[in-house]
């Protein structure tokens, strides 16, 4: 196999790599949100019950996660495995991201001086009102770097996927060295993410530079 | 005068005698030491540790299977130490090249890419068969009837490698081809209902029939494989004691001891036929 | 008609009790100004005022309304608190501008979000206010762009913006380098001669005596002395005041 035709076989996983990347993005990224709300309730069940779920989601692998995710129904209960297998791992991923996007939050949250709520209040602002106008537009400023982290991260992540036979890009990667007994797949995947991160590090720096305006 | 040279001449040969016998000793002891170092030498055994009857963890959490009890046999007939290392199947050979083990051995199907690649591969000892393991209510009742379903196949095996070679042309009739990381994983995507079929060695799907109720095997065979040993392209002398230390074990009725208690793969392995 | 009626204002934090039945009225175009060392309670008594603190006892009326009750020794607070925040505003020691609006959109949120007015109206009116200031050129400008100066006069007028019926200021000048305080102090000033109603925390005697109708001296969460400004710095009765405002002089 000529590395044109090993690049194009690869190229046909990149689509259900993208997809189960910006599908995670998509969900985690606002389930976060909800997440670190959860999280900084002022009910100290609600937000004892969130911290544990995100310690749970953090301190164990996203792939065991991923097995739980797509197995662990037919196991205990006995439910069809999904033929999709995009939605258990989108579901997994999402879930996993969402608890690491919501300590994120929470720290820029957190870190809003007090002065800007009691500003808000004080000029007649509801919580919400605030909340959205106020403190969320500063937080999105301040946690963009490390944000952009985890998208990165997220990129690399995608392969994880193969754990559960989707057949993304690095899972058919892995394929075509295993029956070529070639590494060249892995160099093209290593270029693939690389590429693709390349692009996120630009977008993302663009976005960062979008908000320089204040400090 | 002269008695005095000649004195001198002998001493001196005398010495030169001693001085070579010396030198002869202690070569002789350099070569038993190089000797004994050789005989004490570690072999570490390349496996799947998930491919039973072959090379799997038993339940005390040791390694165990036909192939690593005759490798083990082999290793004491040899005066070796023996190691167990768990390769990840599809980069096994990767893993032997580097050095962390110095065989696979574990249900391998020998392949022509691998001699072509110029791995030392040991004589065939087992002939391996693939077949089709489906539902117990599945319609399928040939790898005709596998058009348009989905079929699942463990990465890096001869199973996947026949669909990619000799059998492209059945796996093109597919709906999909499902290529997991385990046959675990293969099993249970057939069980909880996400592939139709799963093309698998013909042991493994007797073991995992046998031991699981709702399946059943399609009985038609499929590309007929051979299993061997692989070694690095410089190591044909360990292949050759491996064999030697095989053949012994085979002459002395140990081979036939341990190949009784793997009752599935038995009338499959070729030293015995 | 009163704009502000405080009456026997309790507040604890934890066991320590910092306003001891505090009473006050301040009349429409009043500027009364509360002096005391840190810790007097002077801050606590504009925080509860502004609904940031929650009194723990005592009565609050806004224009005659009433934004806070005792009833048998529970505090209770008027169902819409909003509608009496609309009657005042705070100018904060530390600014607290959005930094991520301009100057202009800083001072527009509030009328439009809240109030819900015209954007067009009070783009002119906020306009007219920052042309007042000779803060015109900085409509555009983001909050980082200014000077601690320029930040505390756009708060000012971010509060006067709402059209509030009393201002209160809590240590305008505390943040700002000694050459910027006198811009802030001449903006209040004006304001003082358009009768705007004002209570105003500070530390700036020279400026309180010169600006004042009424000062306030707090000490231990109490009211210790207040009067005509030239009655308290020029006729002192208390001894505590004497002691404060001499350290002061020092």
């Amino acid at each position: 196999m000529d590395l044109l035709t090993m690049i194009a076989k690869m190229s046909e996983g990149l689509g259900r790599t993208c997809a189960i990347f910006f599908l995670t993005l998509l969900f985690s990224l606002p389930l976060g949100m909800i997440v670190a709300l959860l999280r900084m309730s002022k009910s100290k069940v609600v937000s004892g019950v969130v911290r544990f779920i995100i310690s749970v989601l953090r301190g164990t692998p996203l792939m065991l996660q991923l097995l739980a995710v797509t197995y662990g129904p037919y196991y205990l209960f006995g439910i069809s495995i999904s033929r999709n297998k995009l939605i258990p791992v989108v579901i997994a991923f999402a879930i996993n991201y969402a608890a690491y996007f919501a300590e994120i939050y929470r720290g820029g949250i957190e870190s809003i001086p007090v002065g800007q709520y009691e500003a808000a209040q004080v000029l007649g602002f509801t919580k919400a009102q605030t909340f959205l106008r106020i403190v969320l537009p500063q937080v999105v400023k301040r946690i963009l770097p490390s944000v952009t982290n985890e998208i990165i991260t997220l990129v690399k992540d995608t392969s994880i996927a193969f754990t559960v036979s989707y057949q993304e890009m690095f899972t058919i990667g892995k394929q075509i060295a295993n029956s070529q007994t070639s590494f060249l797949p892995f160099v093209v995947a290593g270029v693939f993410y690389f590429a693709f991160n390349a692009i996120v590090d630009f977008v993302m720096g663009k976005a960062e530079k979008a908000m320089d305006y204040y400090k | 005068m002269k008695k005095l040279i000649a004195l001198l001449l002998a001493l001196t040969l005398v010495f030169a005698l001693a001085a070579c016998g010396e030198t002869a000793t202690t070569e002789t002891t350099e070569t038993t030491e190089t000797t004994e170092t050789a005989e004490a030498r570690t072999f570490v055994m390349g496996i799947d540790a998930e491919y039973p009857p072959f090379s799997y963890i038993d339940d005390n959490g040791e390694y165990t299977g036909f192939d690593v009890e005759v490798c083990k046999a082999a290793c004491e007939k040899l005066g070796w130490d023996f190691q167990v290392f768990g390769v990840n199947w599809d980069e096994k050979l990767i893993q032997l090249d580097a050095g962390e083990c110095d065989c696979v051995w574990s249900g391998m199907t020998i392949l022509d890419s691998m001699k072509e690649s110029g791995y030392v591969i040991s004589e065939p000892y087992y002939d391996n068969t693939q077949v089709i393991l489906v539902k117990e209510d599945s319609d399928i009742a040939s790898s005709a009837d596998l058009a348009g379903k989905a079929v699942a196949v463990q990465l890096g095996t001869s199973g996947e490698a026949l669909l990619q070679g000799d059998l492209a042309d059945l796996a093109a009739t597919f709906g999909e081809t499902v290529t997991c990381d385990s046959f675990l994983k293969c099993f249970t995507e057939l069980g909880g209902g996400a592939v139709d079929a799963v093309f698998v060695d013909m042991p493994v799907a007797v073991a995992y029939a046998a031991q699981n109720e709702g399946f059943k095997i399609i009985d038609e065979q499929l590309g007929a494989e051979q299993y061997g040993i692989a070694f690095r392209a410089d190591d044909a002398e360990t292949c050759a004691a491996i064999e030697g230390a095989v053949a012994e074990l085979v002459a002395d009725g140990t081979y036939a001891a341990i190949a009784e208690k793997y009752p599935d793969i038995v009338n499959n392995l070729l030293f015995l036929q | 008609m009163n704009v502000l009626r405080i009456q026997n204002a309790e507040k604890h934090f934890g066991d320590l009790q910092v306003l001891r039945d505090i009473s006050l009225t301040v009349d429409h175009g009043e500027v009364v100004s509360i002096i005391g060392p840190s810790g007097s309670g002077k801050s606590t008594l504009l925080r509860c005022a502004t609904f940031l603190e929650t009194l723990d006892g005592g009565e609050i009326d806004y224009m005659g309304e009433a934004a806070v009750r005792t009833e048998d020794g529970k505090v209770v607070y008027a169902k819409d608190l909003n509608a009496f925040r609309r009657q005042f505003g705070l100018v904060f020691q530390n600014f607290n501008l959005f930094p991520h609006y301009t100057v202009l959109k800083n001072l527009m949120d509030a009328p439009v979000t809240v109030l819900k007015r015209p954007k067009a109206e009070v783009r002119g009116e906020c306009m007219e206010l920052l042309r007042k200031m000779g803060l015109e050129d900085k409509a555009d400008a983001y909050p980082c762009q200014l000077s601690g100066g320029q930040q505390q006069r756009v708060s000012i007028v971010r509060a006067l913006a709402m059209k509030p019926q009393i201002l209160f200021f809590d240590e305008p000048t505390s943040a700002l380098d000694p050459e910027l305080t006198g811009e802030v102090l001449k903006v209040i000033k004006q304001l003082a001669e358009e009768k705007m109603t004002m209570v105003i925390v500070t530390h700036e005697m020279a400026f309180a005596r010169a600006v004042s109708d009424r000062v306030i001296f707090m000490d231990g969460g109490v009211i210790v002395e207040q009067g005509k400004p030239e009655d308290v710095f020029g006729d002192t009765q208390q001894e505590r005041t004497r002691q404060f405002l001499r350290n002061y002089q020092q």
